[in-house]
C-alpha cells in the first residue's frame, strides 16, 4: 500500500484541486470516447486512471497532455484553463506506453531534448541531464543509442526525459507493461520514491489493477467513458460501489439475492445459493423485495472442513479446484447450487494433514461485516 | 566412411535445397551483369579497326601454346586526352545532382503527404504515383516535347490566359532536360520515402511535441534524420540512373546539353569506336560504384 500524503487534500474542502477536469466529453465521429466527466487531482498526487480497455482512460490522459482536444468542457492546470494549449506549450510532460525514445539519439541526447527546446544554457543542460541520469542509475549509459539498452533501461530513459523539464504534471501512459513481474514490482516502488522526491504531481494509466493500488494515493476506475468510482486503493477494495468496480479490482465472489429487511445482525438476504437467509453488517437503504448482491473478497471467506460454530452465513460445498501459489492457496468450492465460490486460505502449516484436497466436503463462512452489499 | 559414402554427402552438400536457392541470384549476377561487364571491359583494352566485329581481340593465338594478350589502355588515356569527356562526365555530375535535389524536394513532400492523409486514401494516392508506369517512357517524354516546345499547350495555355504574350523557349534547353529528369524519376524517390515515412512511429513526433518542440522544428530534428534511409535509398535510385541517363537530353535537350550518356551513344553508333565508348562506360561505372558502397553502407547500418 502506497504512503498517503500527510492529509488527504480530497478530503479538505479548502484546498484547491491542481488539475480540475470539467465536465469533458470527448467525440470521435460518432463515438463518445468521454462522456461529460468531472473529476479533480491534487497537488502532489499520485492518481491511477484504471479500467478495462476501451474505458477511455488513455484518451482522458491524452487529453491532458494535449494530442486530444476535448469536445466539450475544459480542463484547467492550477486554475488555468489549459484546453486550447497546443501540447509543445504545456508545462505536462508524457512518458509513453511505447516510451517513444528517440532512435537517432543517445541516451543522453534523448533526455536534453526537452531542456533544448527551452534553450537553457548548454551547461545547465549538461548539468540537468547528469543529475537525470543518477536519478535513475544510468549514468554509465548515457551515451548508448536506445536499441543498445534492456526494456527496463529505455523505461528508465523514458522516465528521465519525461522528468528533465521538471513538469508541473507528469503522465503515464501504462508506464510498466512493458516489463516484466519483478522489474515491475521493483519500479513501482522507484516511481514512488521518485514522486516523493521530485514533487511532482503523477497520472498514470493503467489496466493492471494490483499495480494500481500499490502506488497510487486514489484510484479512478473507468468504463465506457465515465469514472465509475473515485477513490484510495483501500476503499475501492473494501467498498466497491457496484459489482463492475468489486468485480474489475481483485478477486470476488458475488452472491445474487432478494432483500429481506434488517435485523440485528444486519441486511438479511435471500440468496439462491443459500437455503438460510444471509447477513451483512452494512445497512442501506432498499425495500424489501428489491434485488441486491453480497460481495465477499475470497480471503475473506473462511474455509474449513468443520462446520463453523456460528449461526449465519455458512454455505456447504465440494472442493472442486486448488490453485496452490506457495504462501496461500486459491480454493474453488462448489456449492450445492452449482456455484463456484473463492476461497482463500493462508498456508501456514507445512505439513500435509492440515491441507484440504480435491472433493473434500468443506464449509464456507463469513463475517456479516466482511461482506459488501451493492445494489447495482 | 567409405568413399561412394563421402561422394554422396559431398553432392548433396552442393546440391541442397539452401544453396539451390542461393544459386540464383548468383547465376542471375553472373549472367546479366559479369558477363556483359567482362565484355565491355574486353573491348575497352581493344583497338578500334575497319572490321567486324570493329576493334581488335584481346587475345591472339599465335604459334605458340599459350595466347599472346593483345591490351591497350589507348582508350582510356584518350578520354582524358580531350577535355570534352570530362566535360561531359562533369556535366552529367552536375544535372544528376541538381535533378536529384528536386526530385528530393518535391518526392518528399509529396512521399510525406500520402503518409499523413486518411489511410483509405493512401492506396489510391500511391496508385496515382505508379500509374505513369503504365505508360512507355519513352511515349511520356514525348508528351513532354509536345507540352514544353515554342507552339506547345503550355506556351498556348499562358499566352491564352495572358501571363505571357511572346512564347517561352523551354524546349532544347537544360530546363527541359530537368522538367523531363524529375518527372520521370519521382516515382523512384517517392516509393522508398513513402516506405520510411508511412511506418514512422508517430508516438516520436508526439513525444517531441511533448517536449516542448514546435511543429516545425520537430520535422527537422526528428522526422529528416528518421527518414534518412529512404532519403538515400530514394536519392540513389535517382542520381544513379540519371547520371547515364540518354533519352532524356537526347529528346529534350538542346545541342548545349552535354551528358555522358548522349557522349557514349555518338561514340557507338556515329564514330563506331567501340573500345572509346566501353572505356567511357566502364569509367562511368567506377564513378557510379562509389556511390553504390556508399549506399550499401548506408543500407546495412539501417538493417542492423
Amino acid at each position: 500500500m502506497s504512503e498517503l500524503p500527510s492529509v488527504n487534500p480530497w478530503l479538505d474542502p479548502s484546498q484547491k484541486p491542481y488539475i480540475q477536469i470539467e465536465n469533458v466529453t470527448k467525440k470521435f465521429g460518432d463515438f463518445t470516447a468521454i462522456d461529460h466527466l468531472n473529476l479533480d487531482i491534487y497537488k502532489n498526487e499520485f492518481f491511477s486512471l484504471l479500467g478495462p480497455s476501451g474505458c477511455g482512460k488513455t484518451t482522458l490522459l491524452r487529453m491532458l497532455a494535449g494530442f486530444e482536444k476535448v469536445t466539450e468542457g475544459r480542463i484547467l492546470l492550477d486554475g488555468e484553463d489549459i484546453s486550447e494549449i497546443p501540447p509543445h506549450l504545456r508545462p505536462i510532460n508524457m512518458m509513453f506506453q511505447s516510451y517513444a525514445l528517440f532512435p537517432h539519439m543517445t541516451v543522453e541526447k534523448n533526455i536534453a531534448f526537452g531542456l533544448k527546446q527551452d534553450n537553457l544554457p548548454p551547461n545547465e543542460i549538461n548539468q540537468r541531464v547528469e543529475e537525470m541520469l543518477e536519478l535513475v542509475e544510468l549514468s554509465d549509459f548515457a551515451k548508448r543509442k536506445p536499441n543498445q539498452l534492456s526494456g527496463g533501461q529505455s523505461q528508465r530513459v523514458a522516465l528521465a526525459r519525461s522528468l528533465a523539464k521538471r513538469p508541473k504534471l507528469l503522465l503515464l501512459d501504462e508506464p510498466l507493461g512493458a516489463l516484466d513481474k519483478r522489474l515491475r514490482e521493483q519500479t513501482q516502488f522507484e516511481l514512488m520514491d521518485i514522486q516523493e522526491k521530485l514533487e511532482v504531481t503523477f497520472v498514470i494509466v493503467t489496466h493492471d489493477q494490483e499495480e494500481a493500488m500499490t502506488v497510487s494515493s486514489r484510484i479512478g476506475v473507468m468504463d465506457s467513458g465515465n469514472l465509475i468510482q473515485v477513490a484510495t486503493p483501500t476503499e475501492i477494495y473494501e467498498a466497491p460501489v457496484n459489482k463492475d468496480v468489486a468485480d474489475f479490482i481483485g478477486d470476488v465472489n458475488i452472491l445474487r439475492g432478494i432483500y429481506k429487511g434488517q435485523n440485528d445482525v444486519g441486511t438479511q438476504l435471500h440468496s439462491d445459493d443459500s437455503d438460510s437467509i444471509v447477513f451483512a453488517t452494512q445497512e442501506v437503504g432498499a425495500s424489501t423485495g428489491d434485488e441486491m448482491w453480497f460481495a465477499i473478497r475470497p480471503e475473506k471467506l473462511e474455509i474449513s472442513k468443520k462446520k463453523p460454530k456460528n449461526q449465519h452465513n455458512i454455505l456447504k460445498g465440494l472442493i472442486e479446484d486448488i490453485a496452490y501459489g506457495g504462501s496461500f492457496s486459491t480454493y474453488h468450492v462448489r456449492l450445492d447450487s452449482g456455484r463456484i465460490l473463492k476461497a482463500i486460505r493462508a498456508n501456514r502449516v507445512r505439513t500435509e494433514e492440515h491441507h484440504l484436497t480435491w472433493e473434500d466436503e468443506v464449509y464456507l463462512h463469513w463475517e456479516p461485516h466482511s461482506a459488501v452489499v451493492l445494489l447495482s | 566412411m567409405s568413399s561412394n559414402q563421402r561422394t554422396q554427402s559431398l553432392l548433396k552438400s552442393i546440391f541442397n535445397g539452401r544453396r539451390a536457392i542461393i544459386a540464383i541470384p548468383y547465376l542471375w549476377l553472373l549472367m546479366f551483369f559479369m558477363l556483359p561487364f567482362i565484355f565491355v571491359l574486353k573491348i575497352s583494352l581493344a583497338e578500334p579497326i575497319m572490321a567486324i566485329p570493329p576493334y581488335t581481340a584481346l587475345l591472339e593465338w599465335g604459334d605458340s601454346l599459350l595466347p599472346s594478350i593483345r591490351a591497350s589502355l589507348e582508350s582510356y588515356l584518350f578520354l582524358f586526352s580531350d577535355s570534352l569527356y570530362i566535360k561531359a562526365y562533369l556535366s552529367s555530375l552536375k544535372i544528376a545532382i541538381i535533378s536529384t535535389i528536386l526530385t528530393l524536394i518535391i518526392g518528399y513532400s509529396i512521399a510525406y503527404s500520402v503518409a499523413k492523409a486518411p489511410t483509405r486514401w493512401r492506396g489510391i494516392l500511391l496508385m496515382l504515383v505508379i500509374l505513369p508506369f503504365w505508360t512507355s517512357f519513352l511515349i511520356r517524354v514525348y508528351a513532354w516535347i509536345g507540352i514544353l516546345k515554342t507552339e506547345g499547350l503550355l506556351n498556348l495555355a499562358l499566352m491564352s490566359i495572358g501571363i505571357i504574350d511572346k512564347p517561352l523557349i523551354i524546349m532544347n534547353t537544360d530546363l527541359a532536360v530537368y522538367i523531363g529528369i524529375v518527372y520521370s524519376y519521382l516515382p523512384f524517390m517517392i516509393l522508398p520515402l513513402y516506405a520510411n515515412l508511412e511506418k514512422m512511429d508517430i508516438s516520436l513526433l508526439e513525444a517531441a511535441a511533448d517536449l516542448g518542440c514546435r511543429p516545425f522544428k520537430t520535422f527537422w530534428t526528428v522526422t529528416i534524420p528518421l527518414s534518412m534511409p529512404g532519403i538515400l535509398a530514394g536519392c540513389f535510385l535517382v542520381f544513379i540512373p540519371v547520371m547515364g541517363e540518354f533519352v532524356i537530353p537526347d529528346l529534350l535537350g538542346g545541342t548545349k546539353t552535354l551528358m555522358i550518356g548522349k557522349v557514349l551513344w555518338t561514340e557507338f553508333f556515329y564514330n563506331r569506336d567501340w573500345p572509346v565508348a566501353s572505356a567511357v562506360a566502364i569509367i562511368l561505372l567506377a564513378l557510379l560504384v562509389i556511390p553504390i558502397m556508399l549506399y550499401q553502407k548506408s543500407q546495412e547500418k539501417a538493417i542492423s
